[in-house]
């Protein structure tokens, strides 16, 4: 653990030069500008069900066939929804952070050697 | 149910994971395997581990218990601890795995450069986990209980005790391969009952019919937000649960290490898609054992409801079927025990040597000690004072238990990782005033529960979940303080800031071990 650390000699400048970088400011914002509403959306939708089975009760009960009612299906979405929420995320990494990190990535390690 | 029959099961488990571990020792030998060494490993399999380690006794036993007392509202356990997982990887798990930090008091550490507020971290990495392992000791003697009679203590301490030698000989550090094990153990040994159950009731001559809990008079226990169990004020309560739930998952000492045993943050991504469709496919099963508990088993209502998934076998099959798909459940059980204990054990202790008893071990003997000693002593002692606690304290549910862990984590470790993840102005007084106070009121809210819970009302349900009120608190703590303190923000924090933020390919210094 920390004893297997390099004892690191950071060049200060460095860091402050990406941390003022309009390119890491914007990795920054685009990670957050994706992430926070949606970590909020999903929410929401999760609290929004359970008002729902309280407040909806005639809907949530209605029975699609046999004793398949709307609720049951509802909650299986939760589950539905939480790998859909993934997957979307995932993709939305692999195309929007990776490339723009690529693009720090060679700009650092130029500024380095 | 047959105690020959399930003692040979639990001993299969027992003998399995002590031969997975040992077989595993002899692969990997370094400190640093316990990480590296899985790198080679698929996410698919990696996935089986992080399922395996994560499904407790409070997933494989106390979930069912405690839908069938609680009814419906309680199946938000299941998706709660999914959705915990989504967290982690949306929120934390990326900045996490950059800082080069591999523990919480490391990050805290690296971050705030505060050796304060480390050792708060450290105490409630302790904290979270003894919490954790209590329901694990719990859910063992439980079953031994039901298999043979014997008294609870002899349950968890057989658990206890292979717990320690596991890791203790170090078999935990090929950790990869059996969590990997028992993540099918367990799913295999909650779904065949089912099927088995479903597959031969129509050739069955039963007087009770499989639904008849969800039908008629006597099924409001199955509609959401009902007072089923005595529980007041069911939508704060679930309201709480789901945040304790969510934010209290990136906060479990067992579960954030385990990122880092994918090669990139890409792989860890593919894996943390697996888990859940893992943990998915899991928890459509407790459920389903709450509803057939019941229509066979209701008289566990009042005795003791975390049992239900082990005695349902035998309420429906006579003799042999009965008692095999219990030896089957018995084991699957155990391997619940093992697997989680062991993952928490090997937290646990890591933080307990390193900052507590290492220097202390140093002074005492004057350097005259080997460090593997004190790694062994302090696994020794993290599963000994749950095991006391244990002894000392009354029954609270399973899954209850776990939920306190869960909300004690979100009061304390979520506003540390999400506010020194993406907050600059974030300062040391700030980090160490949010872990005490969001730590104190939700220890406070556990202890209350375990010496004498309010009887009902309010106080109850304030008590009972406490993370709707104590995460926000330790929020508030964090943000306020730091305004008042903007001249003790950690100077390095620029530096810390690009580190957490800049991708992994990024060769910025992480203090990263070479790889």
């Amino acid at each position: 653990m920390s004893d297997t650390r390099r004892a690191g000699d950071p060049e200060l400048t460095t860091y402050r030069d990406v941390q003022l970088s309009p390119d890491f400011s914007e990795l920054r914002r685009r990670f957050r500008r994706f992430v926070f509403p949606m970590t909020g959306l999903f929410l929401v939708w999760y609290f929004v069900y359970v008002l729902l089975a309280d407040y909806a009760h005639g809907f949530m009960s209605h029975r699609v066939g046999g004793n398949i009612t709307v609720a049951l299906l509802f909650g299986l979405g939760q589950f539905v929804s939480t790998f859909a929420i993934t997957m979307i995320y995932v993709r939305w990494a692999d195309k929007e952070i990776d490339p723009p990190a690529e693009r720090m990535r060679t700009l650092i390690e130029g500024e380095d050697q | 149910m047959s105690s020959a029959m399930s003692l040979t099961a639990i001993g299969l488990v027992i003998a399995a994971t002590i031969g997975i571990g040992l077989f595993g020792l002899r692969i990997s030998r370094t400190t640093s395997d316990f990480y590296v060494a899985s790198r080679a490993v698929s996410p698919r399999w990696n996935a089986s581990a992080i399922s395996g380690e994560y499904l407790s006794a409070a997933s494989f036993l106390g979930v069912a218990g405690l839908v069938l007392v609680n009814g419906a509202d309680m199946l938000w356990f299941s998706v709660g601890y999914t959705v915990g997982y989504l967290m982690l990887l949306v929120l934390i798990a990326a900045p996490l795995r950059r800082s080069g930090a591999y523990t919480l008091p490391d990050f805290a550490e690296t971050r705030f450069e505060s050796a304060v507020v480390r050792r708060l971290c450290s105490g409630l990495v302790a904290g979270i986990g003894s919490l954790y392992l209590l329901p694990q000791l719990r859910g063992a003697g439980l079953t031994f209980h039901a298999v043979t009679g014997a008294p609870p203590a002899v349950g968890a301490a057989i658990v206890a005790a292979i717990v320690v030698i596991n890791v203790a000989a170090g078999g935990m550090r090929s950790i990869t391969f059996v969590q990997a094990f028992q993540y099918w153990l367990k799913l295999t040994a909650l779904a065949v009952p089912i099927f088995v159950i479903l597959i031969t009731w129509r050739s069955m001559e039963h007087p009770v019919g499989l639904l008849d809990s969800l039908q008629g008079a006597g099924s409001e226990w199955a509609e959401p937000l009902s007072h089923a169990g005595g529980r007041d004020h069911p939508l704060y309560a679930t309201y709480s649960l789901l945040l304790a739930l969510c934010f209290g998952t990136m906060g479990l000492p067992h579960v954030l290490v385990r990122f880092y045993t994918n090669p990139d943050g890409r792989a860890a991504r593919r894996t943390t898609v697996v888990v859940l469709a893992l943990l998915g496919m899991f928890y459509l099963f407790p459920p389903l054992y709450a509803v057939l508990g019941r229509s066979f088993a209701a008289d566990l209502i009042g005795t003791s409801p975390d049992t239900v998934v082990l005695e349902l076998p035998s309420r429906i099959f006579a003799g042999t079927t009965g008692d095999l798909l219990g030896a089957l459940l018995a084991a699957g059980a155990f391997a619940a025990f093992l697997s989680t204990s062991s993952g928490l054990t090997v937290a646990i202790a890591g933080v307990i040597d390193q900052d507590l008893l290492r220097s202390r071990l140093h002074r005492l003997t004057g350097g005259d000690y080997l460090a593997v000693n004190s790694f062994r002593i302090a696994a020794l002692l993290a599963i000994a004072i749950p095991y006391l606690a244990f002894n000392l304290t009354k029954a609270l549910s399973l899954a209850d238990t776990v939920g306190l862990a869960f909300a004690v984590a979100a009061s304390t470790f979520c506003p540390l990782l999400v506010l020194g993840i993406w907050w600059r102005k974030m300062s040391v007084p700030g980090a160490a005033a949010g872990l005490v106070v969001g730590g104190v009121a939700a220890i406070t809210a556990v202890l209350v529960n375990v010496i004498g819970p309010p009887s009902g009302g309010w106080p109850k349900a304030l008590f009972g979940q406490p993370a709707a009120w104590t995460m926000p608190l330790a929020f508030l703590t964090v943000i306020v303080v730091s305004k008042l303190t903007p001249h003790r923000i950690p100077r390095g924090t620029a530096r810390s800031m690009v580190r957490l933020h800049t991708p992994e390919a990024v060769d910025v210094d992480r203090g990263l071990p070479p790889a």
